[in-house]
């Protein structure tokens, strides 16, 4: 199907399809971007992406017999298992959980008229079907995983809000449990209030089939922190673009992420962190091991605004090229309108260290082993913050990529 | 059985000599010294002893242990037995002390066919070599190198070679960049793993090195070859008026 067809086709199957004010806004999206035809001059959201995975996608989304459930196993620990973009509602005194309303998306896309030139989170507005709301209630302190689960063959376009009230600490975890052939493209917005402290780690370990394309949006007030890790170790298609706003003083955001790239898989990465106010510390740092043909892209931002004095920000991308035929690129923007400021960018990609191997050879270890011993420190650098659960399962993955360098 | 003998070796780098006509031979229980300029070749025979594989071999030939060494790889080199203490220990982020240099015992110790160690009895293996050479408990949590002064860089080479206990060991000026404290410990630890089985060769500048570790045989080397044999009185003269008379 192409582009025109998905969109006539399909109108009638989106969720509030029969609001006039939401239909006028997909249409300007869609003739926009119809009338660009997905150029990739300068457009970073459309880097390393199969222009027809975008525009000629079969697109599909219907109601599903699985149901999605809610689990709380442990005390403050909330499952939630989404089919297709879809949760159940629940409500205690620490949080409610629901699926998303028209007033959500009028209230959000009246607030967010500027074009950000992202044409999948543009895509996200058009194809809308679904969407989750979870507000987390002042002084909560829990952790909350979510468990994705999409059909075969389903076309996901899900936008979520987070919104964790003054004082709150959440762990959020979530989990991809994509089938066959399935596309998720999923938007986040996250609200994050004063003196909040959230953690937001993601796994991303599908199958080849599938496409993860995630977009998130996050502003912190006053001494607040938001803490992000992506895992990617697909074998699908994954874009991370994650942009964190510090607009109270002394909040914290960092914005990280990894990846494990073989043969001709590609990620698209990108963050980008606006210091807004006064004493606070930004960090985005990505790093990935590619081999065989496979491709990745790390473009990170770091914007100080003018009264943003006492800035500290970060950025960082690090990766390790195992066969010539692969390819990182990486680039570092910062723009700073402020003058008091400690910001820094650094990139490191190359092969593996050529001393570092020979010194781990010439104490008898093998060259394979070197290898692994190198490129797993590579990863483990930054994983001092998960649980053992999670930590096995990144240990796994790793274990599954070096059997096959 | 011939132990260590460099007969007629010749290396170059990018097309430029530095090794040139090389000979030397050392038996076992021997300690050499080999002093000499910057830029004479003694790191670049250093490397090429434990298989650096940047150089290139033009012609020559290497004994040890009855093994052609040039038709071995590093790893293979340091399992029959050689062990270089690198002048610059390179810093290893994320690759932890402990257990590297317990998979390193264990391929030496599967080479020779004897049985591999368990972590626990390693892990007080490691703690006793490491306390005769006043190394913390908590230095061998952290990664290879990693944030070390140059004291404590040279202090883990001579932990590992303790622990590898190797039979051939060179030591690429060891001595060099330390203070006086720092220059004890390493030559004490020396001192203490030194054995009657094995066999040394210490690369370096100075004469005090040598007036711990009392070497049998002092070499000078300048433009890629040995061009003065003898005892340590040789290190003295070097000490006294330098290396003009060479
Ligand atoms: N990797 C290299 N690339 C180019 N030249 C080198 C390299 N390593 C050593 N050399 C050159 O070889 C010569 C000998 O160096 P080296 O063996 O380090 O001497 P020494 O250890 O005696 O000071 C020097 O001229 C040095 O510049
Ligand atoms: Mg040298």
């Amino acid at each position: 199907m192409n582009f025109q067809e998905n969109f006539n086709n399909h109108l009638k199957q989106y969720i509030f399809s029969n609001d006039n004010y939401l239909l006028k806004e997909r249409q300007k999206i869609f003739n926009k971007i119809n009338l660009n035809k997905f150029d990739k001059k300068n457009n970073e959201s459309l880097k390393n992406i199969s222009i027809s995975d975008l525009s000629s996608f079969n697109y599909f989304y219907q109601p599903s017999k699985e149901k999605p459930t809610l689990e709380i196993s442990e005390k403050n620990v909330y499952q939630i298992n989404l089919v297709n973009g879809k949760c159940p509602d629940y409500k205690d005194e620490n949080i409610e959980i629901r699926n998303i309303l028209i007033k959500d998306i009028e209230l959000f896309k009246s607030n967010n008229q500027k074009d950000t030139n992202d044409i999948v989170a543009d895509l996200n507005l058009v194809f809308l079907n679904s969407g989750i709301l979870i507000d987390v209630n002042q002084k909560s302190k829990i952790k909350i995983c979510l468990n994705y689960k999409a059909e075969k063959d389903f076309t996901i376009f899900q936008h979520n809000f987070f919104n964790f009230f003054k004082n709150s600490e959440v762990i959020i975890e979530e989990n991809f449990y994509l089938t066959e052939n399935t596309i998720n493209n999923i938007y986040y917005n996250i609200n994050i209030e004063e003196n909040s402290k959230i953690k937001h780690n993601i796994f991303q370990d599908f199958a080849s089939s599938n496409k993860l394309l995630l977009t998130s949006n996050t502003t912190c007030a006053k001494k607040s922190s938001f803490s992000q890790n992506s895992y990617n170790f697909s074998k699908g298609f994954v874009r991370n673009f994650h942009n964190a706003k510090l607009n109270g003083v002394f909040s914290k955001a960092s914005l990280k992420g990894c990846f494990l790239l073989k043969d001709d898989n590609v990620c698209s990465n990108k963050t980008h962190i606006t210091h807004n106010a006064e004493n606070c510390e930004s960090d985005q740092k990505y790093k990935g091991i590619l081999n065989n043909i496979s491709k990745a892209n790390y473009y990170s931002n770091t914007f100080v605004s003018k009264n943003a004095q006492k800035t500290e920000g970060y950025q960082l991308s690090k990766g390790i090229l195992l066969s010539d035929k692969c390819s990182f690129f990486s680039k570092p923007e910062l723009r700073i309108f402020a003058d008091d400021v400690k910001c820094s960018h650094g990139s490191t990609i190359g092969p593996v260290d050529e001393n570092s191997l020979y010194y781990l050879r010439s104490r008898g270890i093998n060259k394979k082993q070197a290898m692994k011993m190198i490129i797993s420190s590579f990863i483990k650098d930054d994983l001092i913050d998960l649980d053992k659960k999670n930590i096995d399962r990144i240990n796994k993955n790793l274990t599954q990529y070096l059997s096959t360098i | 059985m011939i132990f260590l003998n460099i007969n007629n070796l010749n290396v170059s780098i990018d097309g430029k000599k530095i090794i040139d006509n090389f000979n030397l031979n050392i038996n076992q229980g021997e300690i050499h010294a080999i002093m000499g300029p910057n830029g004479s070749g003694k790191s670049t025979l250093a490397n090429v002893l434990a298989g650096n594989e940047d150089y290139e071999i033009i012609s020559g030939k290497i004994i040890f242990k009855d093994h052609n060494l040039l038709d071995l790889n590093i790893e293979e080199r340091a399992k029959l037995g050689i062990f270089l203490a690198f002048q610059y220990p390179v810093e290893i982020p994320g690759v932890n002390i402990t257990p590297f240099l317990h998979a390193s015992l264990n391929s030496k110790l599967k080479n020779q066919k004897k049985e591999e160690i368990d972590s626990l009895s390693f892990a007080k293996l490691l703690r006793k070599k490491a306390e005769e050479l006043s190394i913390s408990s908590d230095m061998l949590k952290r990664s290879i190198n990693t944030g070390f002064s140059g004291g404590e860089k040279k202090r883990y080479e001579i932990l590992q070679m303790s622990v590898l206990n190797p039979e051939f060991t060179i030591f690429d000026e060891t001595d060099s960049g330390l203070d006086v404290d720092a220059l004890k410990i390493v030559t004490e630890g020396i001192n203490k793993f030194k054995n009657k089985n094995n066999s040394y060769l210490i690369i370096t500048h100075y004469q005090k090195l040598l007036d711990y570790i009392k070497p049998d045989f002092v070499h000078v080397m300048r433009n890629g070859k040995i061009v003065k044999s003898g005892n340590i009185s040789l290190a003295s003269e070097i000490e006294k008026s330098g290396y003009k008379n060479f």
